[in-house]
């Protein structure tokens, strides 16, 4: 039987830091995730590294926890997150005497705001409304790419002896007397049920944390809270814009590498799996985010996308906006079983002080005394500018940064080696997002690669202008050739659950130039390859 | 955004279609370039990510072949002036490209010695000789083009025109100007056989359309301003602009407005008209002069890439083929590949020809009277390419009457 001494559940950004934490004070850990690594509202997110200006009015707590963090961040984590600041503007609309409070809760908690001229902050975002913005300040908010992030946290733990298993989803517990001997998974794709034995077990499945307490026998409260996106063709913005006003629905823009995000809203849903967004919600998003940029609706929407933040709800908590942004750790031990943790709520921005505060509670009860170094190791090494000058030769312009922090020193090596021997590799898979065949199929040929989205995540294949029309069926075939033997011979069904997957956030916004988009798409696949929108038959 | 039309913001309407990548010239003749779709609108979302150029942008010939090619409007060819501009901020021209970009300011020194354009004509043929231009960086095969004794706008004023209420403004282009005031005389004799006095207004400017696709936008913006205002003034007194250079129309009716985008660059335009298309409407109003002497002549017309995208038709074919006895074939070759200045570069030079080569093909079979194009340029690299002396559709026009 697999052993370890703490199974961690849930692939996220929470699971994945106490999975790192541990690694490094010596605990041996492995962690299961039923899809692959970020699979829930750790990607599907506006990718903001809060400032904790969105917190210093209503929760200086958090606020506060927020810029330790955010600093902590841009230290550890060069390759994951982009420094491009944040700015705070309010409108007209907006009430003047939020912005007293904010900028006292701003220094109160610790959060550099800077009050900038309007004519300052036209120049840095020349597309924010002349008419409506009053005010601005500039704050250290940054994007943070969570794909990136989470494989970076898997390449700091394996080097700590951290191991993980994606699809691989718990089923239920093994327990005597009330004391945790094992955790019972099943593998996605063979079906195959298996125990792994641990003396703890952490669950940190976020928006799922209740199912899991469910399978545990305990009651969670954890309430999942759906977030529509919006994310947009290219960058609108250079900073994070926030709304300077009471935290509310579609009032962030983040800009990541070569898109915008614009989120979010807040609903309640019973079911963490439903990420399905609509029309309305869209409308409802372009009609706030127009409020700030007056030409928003003339900037192509590439898709849109859901996710739930797993909202803590204590006995007769608030839920939706008004609930806690908070976390809990709890011991089930309290409800007689001993060796089971549930890690529940924050925020993505304080997942490493999550994973923390977890596994200083752990090593409490495994006798640890090793302290956290999270906070002082950076997560992965930065590719040397030697490697990227070297690369520039072969790769495509704009694109070594972008290629260099997703694969990480020695992927990247590996890749600008085959750019520089065989000429074929330099061919791009993916036109929009630049992505040459040497870096498909270094990602293609990891063992962690089941599924041709599970090489988007890493590669941005897909993610970019046409979603899928061009690298769809060049990916597939790569990945036919050198993906995980068991998943990568039914090539079709990976083409068409690609394929899917990019339609899925496409067809709420099948508008204007998105809707033609997706027309040639349906066209080359449907008239060239019989291949009917790839809906499941 | 004040103008949806301005280039920059055409990039968000590219669907990935590549149609642009298959029609375009340069792809086909040197692999080395990545394309009007990559260079243009891909990298257009791209360049925030990091400083960084894209090596292959020079290549781009401003032909426009991929915005003419285009199902979704985007200016492609326009992105990516404007990405070269950018380049040339960090970048220093050389000093071919400073010469070839500056036909104006060259010409107007050499016209300011007595005998200048003499000297200068017989220097340009030592400097062929001797191999200079191509030290230069310039294509060392080609005969730089030559000046006219006298140019035609100083001779303006000597050539007799029918005084008339109906009046016209020549923007007379460099090229004409300087190197075929034959054509500008042409132009006159056909424009007063329809009832039309021709007016030239010595404050206009070169186009700028070397001086864009050399990267020197900022004195491009210059000319621009100066002949928007010069435009809308003689809208203001009801007075069309027409020019007998499609190059020149084209930047004066789209380019100016693609690439600096105000409003005043649109209402300028509609003051702007191709020689053939003023004349088509001309026809249309049943205005036209259609007292035409027969000419039985067979013209092979090689369609310039800067007129298709106008998108006006073939107005040239249209009116020569009211001359009885004339009969008007496309070469249906595409683009001739000289592409204004772009073939003039000794490193472009190679490409220049196999574009070209096509074209040159066509005009070998030899089956006709007379080759005709609208451009300038074309008809340097027909001429380079066959040394057949082609014609400029205005010349036939004009000898008809």
């Amino acid at each position: 039987m697999e052993k370890a001494t703490v199974v961690v559940i849930g692939g996220g950004a929470t699971g994945l830091g106490i999975l790192r934490d541990l690694s490094m004070r010596g605990v041996k850990a492995l962690l299961v995730e039923k899809n692959d690594l970020v699979n829930g509202a750790s990607s599907r997110y506006h990718g903001l590294l809060h400032s904790g200006g969105r917190y210093a009015v209503k929760d200086q707590e958090a606020a506060r926890e927020c810029i330790i963090e955010n600093q902590i961040m841009r230290k550890i984590g060069k390759s994951c997150v982009e420094p491009c600041g944040g700015m705070f503007t309010r409108l007209d609309i907006d009430d003047p005497a939020y912005e007293e409070l904010w900028v006292k809760g701003c220094s109160d908690s610790g959060i550099e705001a800077t009050p900038i001229t309007l004519d300052e902050a036209f120049r840095l975002e020349p597309r924010l409304s002349r008419k409506h913005v009053k005010s601005a300040y500039l704050v250290p908010d940054a994007a943070v790419d969570g794909f990136r992030m989470a494989w970076q946290l898997i390449d700091s733990s394996k080097r700590y002896g951290g191991q993980f298993k994606t699809y691989t989803e718990v089923i239920g517990f093994d327990s005597v007397n009330g004391e945790l001997r094992g955790v019972k998974v099943r593998d996605q794709f063979t079906g195959e049920e298996y125990e792994i034995a641990c003396d703890i077990a952490v669950n940190a499945a976020g928006g799922w944390a209740g199912f899991v307490g469910k399978l545990a026998g305990v009651e969670i409260g954890v309430q999942p809270d759906k977030g529509t996106l919006i994310a947009f063709n290219q960058r609108i913005v250079n900073h994070v814009v926030n709304r300077l006003h009471k935290s509310s629905d579609g009032d962030i823009f983040v800009p990541h590498g070569s898109i915008t995000i614009l989120g979010t809203s807040s609903m309640s849903v019973p079911n963490p799996e439903d990420t399905s967004t609509s029309r309305a919600e869209v409308e409802s998003l372009l009609k706030i985010g127009e409020e700030t940029f007056e030409d928003l609706r003339d900037f192509r929407i590439l898709r849109t996308f859901a996710g739930s933040r797993p909202l803590y709800i204590p006995p007769g908590g608030a839920v939706g906006r008004s609930a806690s942004r908070g976390f809990a750790i709890v011991d089930h031990e309290q409800d007689g079983l001993k060796g089971f943790f549930t890690i529940v709520g924050g925020k993505f921005t304080t997942y490493r002080l999550m994973a923390e505060k977890m596994c200083n509670q752990i090593c409490a009860k495994l006798g640890n005394n090793t302290p956290c170094r999270t906070a002082d190791e950076p997560l992965v090494e930065e590719v040397s500018q030697e490697d990227k000058d070297r690369a520039k030769k072969f790769f495509p312009s704009y694109g070594v940064n972008l290629a260099a922090t997703r694969l990480g020193v020695d992927r990247f090596k590996k890749v600008v080696e085959r750019l520089e021997s065989e000429p074929e590799s330099r061919e791009l898979i993916c036109e929009c997002e630049n992505v040459t065949r040497a870096e498909v199929e270094e990602i293609c040929k990891d063992d962690t690669s089941f599924i041709v989205n599970d090489v988007r995540r890493r590669t941005r294949i897909g993610m970019g202008t046409c979603q899928g029309n061009f690298c769809a069926l060049r990916a597939a075939a790569i990945f036919a050739d050198m993906g995980v033997e068991s998943t990568a011979k039914d090539s079709l069904t990976r083409m068409r659950e690609f394929l899917q997957g990019r339609w899925k956030g496409i067809r709420p916004v099948l508008l204007g130039r998105t809707l033609r988009e997706t027309e040639m798409t349906r066209s080359i696949y449907e008239l060239s390859m019989n291949i009917k929108g790839g809906a499941p038959q | 955004m004040s103008d949806k039309t301005q280039a920059i913001f055409t990039g968000d309407r590219c669907l990935s279609c590549t149609s642009c990548m298959a029609n375009c010239p340069v792809m086909a003749a040197i692999k080395d370039y990545r394309g009007p779709k990559l260079v243009g609108p891909a990298h257009g979302r791209m360049h925030f990510s990091q400083e960084d150029i894209e090596t292959s942008l020079e290549f781009c010939s401003n032909c426009k072949n991929c915005d003419r090619a285009c199902p979704s409007g985007v200016a492609v060819s326009t992105l990516n002036m404007l990405r070269r501009a950018e380049y040339y901020k960090t970048h220093k021209h050389t000093q071919a490209e400073d010469m070839i970009a500056h036909g104006e300011r060259m010409a107007k020194l050499i016209r300011k010695i007595p005998f200048g354009a003499t000297f200068s004509n017989v220097g340009m043929s030592f400097g062929k000789s001797l191999g200079i231009f191509s030290k230069l960086g310039l294509a060392g095969e080609r005969d730089m083009p030559a000046y006219a004794a006298t140019a035609f706008k100083d001779k303006f004023n000597s050539i007799k025109q029918t005084a008339s209420g109906k009046k016209i403004v020549m923007f007379t282009g460099c090229f004409i100007n300087d190197n075929e005031p034959q054509v500008g005389e042409a132009f006159i004799k056909v424009m007063n056989a329809n009832g039309y006095e021709v007016l030239i207004d010595k404050g206009f400017n070169c186009c700028g359309s070397p001086l864009v696709v050399t990267g020197y936008l900022d004195e491009a913006r210059e000319h621009a301003d100066n002949n928007v205002a010069r435009i809308l003034d003689w809208k203001k007194q009801g007075i069309p602009v027409v020019t007998p250079c499609t190059s020149c129309s084209l930047m004066l009716k789209e380019e100016y407005h693609e690439l600096f985008g105000e409003d005043k660059f649109h209402e300028a335009a509609q003051n702007v008209y191709d020689a053939f298309e003023f004349l088509e409407i001309l026809q249309e109003r049943g205005e036209f002069n259609e007292n035409l002497k027969p000419l039985n002549q067979k013209l092979l017309y090689h369609v310039p890439c800067h007129l298709k995208s106008q998108a006006i038709g073939l107005p040239a074919q249209d009116i020569l083929e009211e001359i009885d006895g004339v009969k008007v074939q496309t070469a249906d070759a595409g683009c001739c590949g000289i592409s204004g200045n772009y073939g003039f570069r000794k490193d472009k030079y190679e490409i220049s020809m196999k574009v070209g080569a096509k074209l040159f093909e066509r005009i070998k079979q030899d089956d006709f009277d007379k080759v005709i194009s609208d451009c300038g340029t074309c008809r340097m690299q027909i001429h380079h390419g066959t040394n057949v002396k082609p014609y400029h559709p205005i010349e036939i026009l004009a000898k008809a009457y």
